[in-house]
């Protein structure tokens, strides 16, 4: 499984959309990494909290510089298929996953949007199952609404002895 | 129709059960204390035992039961009324529970639980007569196996070596009852506790010198003299251990683990009298577990994976648990015997040999964080200097994973996929392929370097039942995959187009 591909990929629009949402997450995080410094040195806080507080900010640092490539890694590494028994996911860069899950299993499905999304006319797809929940992050609206209505569909079908 | 009017008298004693200590913590033991907790926390106690016992007695009047072609309405609420219904087929299984409180009125309780996804988990009467208990049982019963198709009646063969008791049902087959040898061996597992009395005495060693001054007097002669400390600790040993053996009598003493065609019954208990059926297809999987000390002892518990909700009333006797100090071999039986659906295969292949070497190497986060907290901290416990202790966890961490190493085997047949996996407890677990509700499997670059995949499969059950096993070979998941694609030729769909 090296590296699987299945039939469909994501929103090609999706690194920016990611690019954009972690730059956000980044700068509020820089944010609350500051006014704690701040209430660091302001309450006098004991030396240690310091340490602390430099050791996430270097963490951040990195965070931040990984997510000006995490984002084209992972759309390339985003896959996902679904015929009439199931609905396969494939994903993850340095870890890869591989899930899948009978349609018949599937409890719901909800798409959403956010800013972000709306502004690329895109949505994420999120199944539910009795175990679990998988989202996919991204998708063209279309392509979205087909595959809400196909799992839709074979939900429905009820497999004996539940 | 109401439930047993005594119910009321039941819901009260449980209510005096759960709060005597609150209660007494509020007037015995602060009783002049005029701190604002206990001040305040009287008044708001009081309100709230009013309260529950009003809300007690009104809701007897309007909680009420009915059934009706193979479905139960149930009705309650004092203010806001609700009511649910609930049909027969989604009944799990059943549990029957007789405590010390109906012993002395001569009734019982009654469970059906289901595993629908909502608020009211199935149908409880907290009191009810035998009599009525015996017909509702039968009522589910007759309706559940009406929808299913009489299965293969393999289980009726009586072994020889069964032995044979009076069975109620004419049908019912006793598979299990547990021996005077059996009790012994149980009661021993309980006491792995006495580990503790080497730590205890280090301890004492430890706090010596703060206790002193303190109680000079008593514990100072104690642990002068070195045979009165030895009488203690024998005495305190007598104690635990009958204490133990009793506990586990008591508990497991009376049991009988029997079935027929389509269900599997659990009766047991002495002081508290429990009866537990469910429905064999409901099954989802089997998982047998073997602590440290039981593997010593060659006893195993044998769990049922359902997806009924586990109703962990009466503590640590787990209701999807058939019996926890099961032989070896009784337990292999008593899977062939019950659920003949399920084999259990003895060959079952190994991890490779470099999985080893990955599970040796795999990162072990707590293990770092306690290090860096003992480095820190310095500790100089039982005169062990801190990094003697962080070496300590790296040796038992380390041993473990070794132990997983050995113990992880797998096989796959059919429709069924059995692993046995564990380090200093070992667990198998099996479980057929139309009860997988999920698969995945991942691979870090580590273990995509050495051509080896972590399978994870998960099944119904509440909570849900994952079961995840590393460092397979590659080839393996591969086809454990196409495997799970075949799971459509197990399934039959109730609504198919």
């Amino acid at each position: 499984m090296n590296d699987i591909k299945l039939e469909n990929s994501l929103s090609p629009s999706f690194p920016k959309i990611r690019r954009i949402s972690e730059t956000i997450g980044n700068i509020i995080g820089l944010l609350v990494i500051g006014i704690l410094f701040w209430l660091q040195s302001f309450f006098d806080w004991p030396i240690w909290t310091f340490w602390i507080l430099v050791g996430l900010t270097v963490l951040t640092i990195l965070g931040i510089i990984w997510s000006i490539f995490e984002p084209t890694y992972l759309y390339r590494s985003w896959s996902y298929q679904y015929d009439d028994e199931y609905l396969q996911l494939s994903y993850g860069i340095l870890q890869k996953e591989w899930v899948t899950v009978p349609m018949t299993k599937i409890q719901s499905v909800t798409t959403s949007q956010g800013p972000i999304l709306k502004r690329y006319r895109a949505r994420s797809i999120k199944v539910e199952t009795v175990g679990s929940s998988h989202a996919i992050p991204a998708l063209e609206e279309e392509v979205a609404f087909a595959l809400r209505e196909k799992i839709a569909e074979f939900a429905k079908l009820k497999e004996v002895d539940e | 129709m109401r439930y047993h009017p005594l119910t009321i008298a039941f819901r009260i004693y449980q209510l005096v059960k759960s709060n005597f200590f609150i209660a007494i913590l509020l007037f015995v033991l602060n009783r002049e204390s005029e701190f604002w907790i206990w001040k305040y926390g009287r008044y708001v106690f009081l309100l709230y035992i009013i309260v529950r016992l009003i809300s007690i007695v009104l809701s007897w009047f309007v909680e009420k039961y009915e059934w009706k072609d193979r479905v139960f309405h149930i009705h309650k609420g004092i203010f806001v009324k609700q009511s649910s219904t609930i049909p027969f087929n989604k009944v799990q299984n059943v549990t029957r529970k007789t405590t010390v409180f109906h012993k002395i009125v001569g009734l019982t309780s009654l469970t059906f639980e289901t595993a629908m996804d909502g608020v009211e988990d199935g149908i409880h009467f907290e009191v009810i007569s035998k009599k009525h208990a015996d017909e509702l049982i039968d009522l589910v019963k007759a309706n559940q196996v009406k929808v299913s198709e009489p299965e293969l009646v393999s289980t009726m063969e009586l072994e020889e070596e069964v032995e044979q008791e009076p069975v109620q049902d004419s049908y019912r087959t006793v598979h299990f009852t547990p021996k005077k040898k059996d009790l012994w061996k149980a009661s021993f597992t309980s006491l792995s506790f006495l580990a503790i009395i080497p730590i205890v005495a280090g301890l004492l060693d430890n706090i010596q010198p703060f206790l002193e001054g303190r109680f000079e007097g008593i514990l100072q002669m104690l642990l002068d003299s070195s045979w009165l400390f030895g009488i203690m600790i024998a005495i305190a040993v007598i104690v635990a251990v009958s204490f133990g053996i009793g506990r586990t009598f008591i508990r497991y003493g009376k049991y009988e683990i029997s079935s027929d065609a389509t269900h599997i019954y659990i009766d047991r208990g002495i002081l508290n009298e429990s009866y537990f059926a469910i429905e064999k297809k409901k099954i989802q999987g089997l998982e047998m577990e073997q602590s440290f000390l039981k593997r010593l002892l060659g006893l195993a518990e044998v769990k049922l994976i359902s997806s009924a909700k586990p109703n962990q009333e009466d503590g640590s006797v787990n209701v999807n648990s058939l019996y926890p100090f099961l032989p070896l071999e009784s337990a292999y039986k008593l899977i062939e015997e019950i659920l003949p659906i399920y084999q259990v295969n003895s060959q079952l292949e190994r991890l490779p040999r470099i999985a080893l070497w990955l599970k040796l190497f795999r990162l072990n986060w707590m293990w770092i964080i306690v290090t860096a907290v003992l480095f820190y901290f310095k500790p100089d416990f039982l005169h062990i200097a801190w990094w003697g202790w962080s070496l300590l966890l790296l040796g038992i961490i380390l041993l473990n994973r070794i132990l997983n190493y050995i113990h992880t085997r797998y096989v796959v047949t059919d429709d069924q996929v059995q692993w046995w996996e564990g380090g200093l407890t070992s667990r198998m677990f099996i479980t057929k392929r139309k009860n997988i509700v999920e698969m995945s499997y991942s691979q870090s670059r580590l273990q995509s370097h050495f051509q080896v995949a972590t399978v994870s499969t998960t099944n119904r059950s509440t909570p849900v039942h994952v079961e995840t096993i590393q460092d397979l070979p590659l080839d393996f998941a591969l086809e454990m995959k196409n495997w799970y694609f075949k799971r459509v030729e197990d399934v039959e769909f109730e609504n198919k187009k």
